[in-house]
């Protein structure tokens, strides 16, 4: 479980309490029980934006779009069919969703293209485009809507008034407890990792354009639920009341009360939905403290107002229990072809060749080592073998499977791993989480899975949390398994990137300069940690500046000088090559040349 | 069919003033303002009380408007944009947005002013009068308006690229660091990017006020109308951007023109503008490519 998903764990109990207890103390008080049902429809929509902008790092300003659409689908169809009344508002409501869910589903398909402040256009274009076509659309009333929206009928039970609080309020906590299902689950961790760095999410097999699709489908969806329960509720739905100003009210509710998870978006709405209907003399004057109370927000709490509750009572890291040592299980594919294969590898920035005309297979189950002088073309060709950016020319094979092309995940997919110069953990998340993320490939939940909780679901994630257990075990880290990767030592920080990397039993593994910065002792350790992945029957390539350690535990080094692989071979060979002297040492220090 | 044709570029031109606003902004801090319309509303508002309260004409009204302006772009830079650019892109983003809703709302509540739009006097004779050509009413304000356009950019043109703070603006803006290192204050050229720019909202509010009344709720729907002009003529050209607006407002008027078409179904024509814009036009706009670059 992420680990700010515990705050909003413990939360959700608290306000489930004060909306009970609101709900009693407003029995007899229409216009409380009013607003408090308004903030309830505004809470189920904020809870899906609050997921996307703070779960998944995408601004949407198109919520008004999908709100309308499920206020539409509900306007337009109990009021044209004639159904019977249990039936009428759940399966107009259910196709409500199911739109709003396929044109999320849509639009975060195009929204893949924009970022930052282009995708709040993009979406905000949305929202002003469903606004245009429920106005001019005779089927959803034009300009004045569509009234006389009969309420749900549930028997003798008609929702509306005093009820209706309760049956919205009951809806928002169910969506609540839903949507901290799905993020407790795999699909939480991969929002949080595309979050923290998507593209160390994306090589380590998080089909990061799918999950943000889906985020935006289930944004969506909740906001098409959210419009279903007002057009029943309120009765009447105009094309204004669904336009741009709702999308930024929802915004600033998720904001102002803290976006990511669901107590914040729970509190954004109670509050500002809650103000919109009881504060009338407030009008104008409320909205300009809105605003004053966001930029507030997010120059000094960007945490939102639950992040300033959340902040004060911030739990300690927690020790993770001691787990048993598990074996490596490494599966290497059945196929007898080489781990790895480059046939005439190209890799062209403008007019600079990063990588020119390389070729080599890998043998199973060896370590070898690509070193070469800074600007070399190393870690770009390691990009090329992990997908990242497109190849000028030449093919790649892992397993004697063609993946020149790929999308890295799909690389990730096969049993491929690799790490970072840089060493990209994923910050806000604990080691323990970065090590269960980077087994992500070898779950099976699916998204409904982890939505509604199945058995099979929970059992994958109580599975991969042992199995990241045990990885970190063996590598002697379980230890820091509740400390903040952003809060870890350098060194400690290259050995849990190792860890992640091998926590989904990759076969092929990737390491981009995996000494640099350590000291002896760490040196040491990270010996013994290659050699026992190689010995277990991994294949590793290497990338590295340290000689020694190069010379001593590779079986065959391969050099790259601007591009160009100029030798490949064993250790001592590669040693006393003078082509490789001289591009390390200039050619007036190569054997047999004057000098 | 010339009478949509002026129509558009007197209403194109308010447009173009946004776009280009919002291009100085972005150019000095990266940052798209989505309260650019609003502080076009702003500032014909803030004409208004001149010709209130001074009694004075609509010329005197729009000198202090832009100026008027132009203080609140330093304001708006030194209390919202600066402190929120610490906190990233999306925050930034929302700050704008936090500032479309003080600026809404709050508009509504200053003595005088209110939600509805009021009429500001004409620039010259009266707003309805028009000058035949060839068996075309021309409205007088109309010449004023693509003439008052020209002349800003005429201004804004020689102080980019005669001036030193004009150049200085221009560097910070390519490239904040190496103009750090030639000794230019770039975050004095940032505020003043950002003031220049709400002054030419300002100036853009009140021109088009004789004609389309100042005030009211339609601030965000100018913004998006400068934003489609901005990215289908460039976002990084400032003339691009003038043209682009133009266009938006030429074509907005074209549709509505066109017999048997409701009013209504402009808007969303011009906001499909705006996506298909941003799809056809990936380059620095198509992020996902540079997303999974190291």
């Amino acid at each position: 479980m992420i680990a700010r998903l515990r705050a909003d764990t413990r939360t959700l109990p608290v306000l489930a309490a004060i909306v009970v207890a609101f709900g009693i103390a407003a029995a007899g008080n229409a216009t409380f029980a009013q607003a408090g049902t308004y903030a309830a429809i505004f809470a189920i929509a904020a809870i899906g934006l609050s997921v996307l902008l703070g779960n998944v790092n995408q601004i949407s300003l198109g919520t008004a779009g999908f709100f309308g659409i499920g206020a539409y689908a509900v306007a337009a169809l109990t009021t044209s069919w004639s159904l019977p009344a249990w039936l009428s508002w759940p399966l107009a409501t259910t196709i409500g969703i199911a739109a709003a869910t396929l044109v999320g589903l849509g639009l975060g398909f195009v929204a893949l293209r924009f970022r930052g402040h282009y995708l709040a256009m993009a979406t905000l274009t949305f929202g002003l485009i469903c606004v245009g076509v429920f106005h001019e659309t005779p089927f959803f009333g034009g300009a004045i809507g569509i009234e006389d929206i009969p309420y749900p009928r549930f028997g003798a039970l008609t929702i509306s008034g005093y009820p209706a609080y309760w049956f919205a309020w009951a809806l928002a906590l169910a969506v609540a407890l839903l949507t901290l299902n799905l993020l407790r689950g795999r699909s939480g961790r991969a929002f949080e990792a595309i979050r923290n760095d998507e593209l160390a999410a994306e090589v380590l097999g998080v089909p990061t354009r799918r999950y943000k699709i889906l985020a935006f489908a289930y944004a969506g969806a909740l906001a098409g639920l959210g419009g279903a329960v007002y057009a029943a509720f309120l009765g009447i739905v105009v094309p204004d009341a669904v336009s741009v100003p709702l999308s930024i009210s929802i915004l600033l509710m998720v904001v102002l009360g803290g976006s990511g998870g669901v107590s914040g978006a729970l509190i954004g709405a109670a509050l500002i939905g809650f103000l919109d209907i009881s504060g009338h003399q407030f009008e104008n004057v409320r909205e300009v403290a809105y605003g004053v109370l966001v930029i507030l927000v997010v120059i000094a709490a960007p945490g939102g107002l639950f992040g300033l509750i959340r902040g004060r009572a911030r739990t300690p890291a927690q020790p993770v229990p001691l787990a048993a040592t598990a074996p490596l299980a490494v599966t290497p594919p059945a196929a007898a072809s080489a781990p790895l294969t480059l046939a005439h590898v190209t890799q062209r920035f403008g007019g600079l060749v990063a990588v020119n005309d390389v070729s080599f297979a890998l043998e199973r189950g060896t370590l070898t080592s690509l070193i070469g002088p800074n600007g070399a073309g190393k870690t770009t060709l390691f990009n090329a073998i992990g997908g990242i950016g497109r190849l000028t020319a030449g093919r790649i094979a892992v397993a004697g499977t063609d993946i020149t092309g790929w999308q890295p995940h799909r690389i990730a997919a096969l049993g491929v791993a690799r790490t970072f110069q840089n060493a990209r953990l994923f910050g806000e998340m604990t080691v323990l989480e970065n090590v269960v993320a980077g087994a992500f490939r070898t779950e099976r939940t699916s998204f409904a899975g982890d939505l509604f909780a199945l058995a099979a679901s929970r059992r994958a994630e109580r599975e991969a949390t042992e199995r990241a257990r045990a990885t970190l075990a063996r590598l002697g880290l379980e230890a820091l398994g509740g400390t903040f990767a952003k809060d870890l030592a350098f060194g400690d920080r290259r050995r849990v990137e190792l860890a992640r990397a091998t926590a989904s039993d990759p076969w092929l593994l990737l390491v981009d300069e995996p000494a640099a910065g350590l000291n002896a002792r760490e040196r040491a350790a990270l010996t013994a940690d290659l050699l026992r992945l190689r010995d277990a029957g991994m294949t590793l390539l290497l990338i590295e500046h340290d000689m020694r350690l190069v010379m001593s535990i590779s079986e065959r080094v391969m050099v790259l000088k601007f591009g160009t692989l100029i030798a490949d071979g064993k250790p001592e060979t590669v040693r006393n090559d003078p082509a490789v002297i001289a591009a390390y040492l200039g050619a007036s220090y190569a054997p047999g040349t004057a000098g | 069919m010339l009478q949509l044709l002026v129509a558009g570029l007197t209403v194109g031109s308010g447009y173009a003033l946004v776009a280009l606003g919002i291009h100085i902004i972005l150019r000095a801090t990266r940052i798209v303002n989505f309260a650019q319309g609003e502080f076009t509303i702003v500032g014909g508002l803030l004409a208004l009380t001149c010709v209130q309260i001074f009694h004075a004409n609509t010329w005197f009204a729009l000198a202090g408007a832009t100026l008027a302006g132009f203080v609140l772009g330093l304001l708006f830079e030194r209390l919202v944009l600066r402190p929120a650019a610490r906190s990233g892109e999306i925050p930034l983003t929302i700050a704008t947005l936090g500032t479309v809703s003080i600026l809404l709302y709050g508009h509504a509540l200053v003595p005088g002013w209110g939600s509805l739009p009021q009429p500001l006097p004409a620039f010259s004779g009266d707003a309805s009068d028009a000058l035949t050509v060839g068996g075309v009413s021309i409205q007088i304000q109309s010449l004023w308006v693509v003439g008052l356009l020209v002349a800003a950019l005429a201004v804004l043109y020689l102080f980019f690229e005669r001036t030193y703070y004009g150049k200085a603006i221009r560097a910070a803006a390519n490239n904040p660091t190496g103009a750090q290192l030639t000794g230019i204050d770039v975050t004095s050229a940032r505020a003043l990017s950002v003031g220049l720019s709400i002054a030419l909202a300002a100036y853009g509010g009140t021109i088009i006020g004789p004609i389309t009344l100042v005030g009211g709720a339609g601030g965000t729907a100018i913004a998006i109308k400068g934003f489609v002009g901005a990215i289908v003529g460039g976002l990084e050209s400032p003339l691009g951007c003038v043209a682009g607006g133009l266009l938006v407002g030429v074509i907005e008027k074209l549709i509505q023109g066109l017999p048997g078409v409701s009013y209504g179904i402009s808007d969303p024509i011009v906001y499909s503008l705006l996506l298909i814009g941003l799809l056809l036009r990936p380059q620095g706009l198509f992020g996902a490519r540079s997303a999974v670059r190291d």
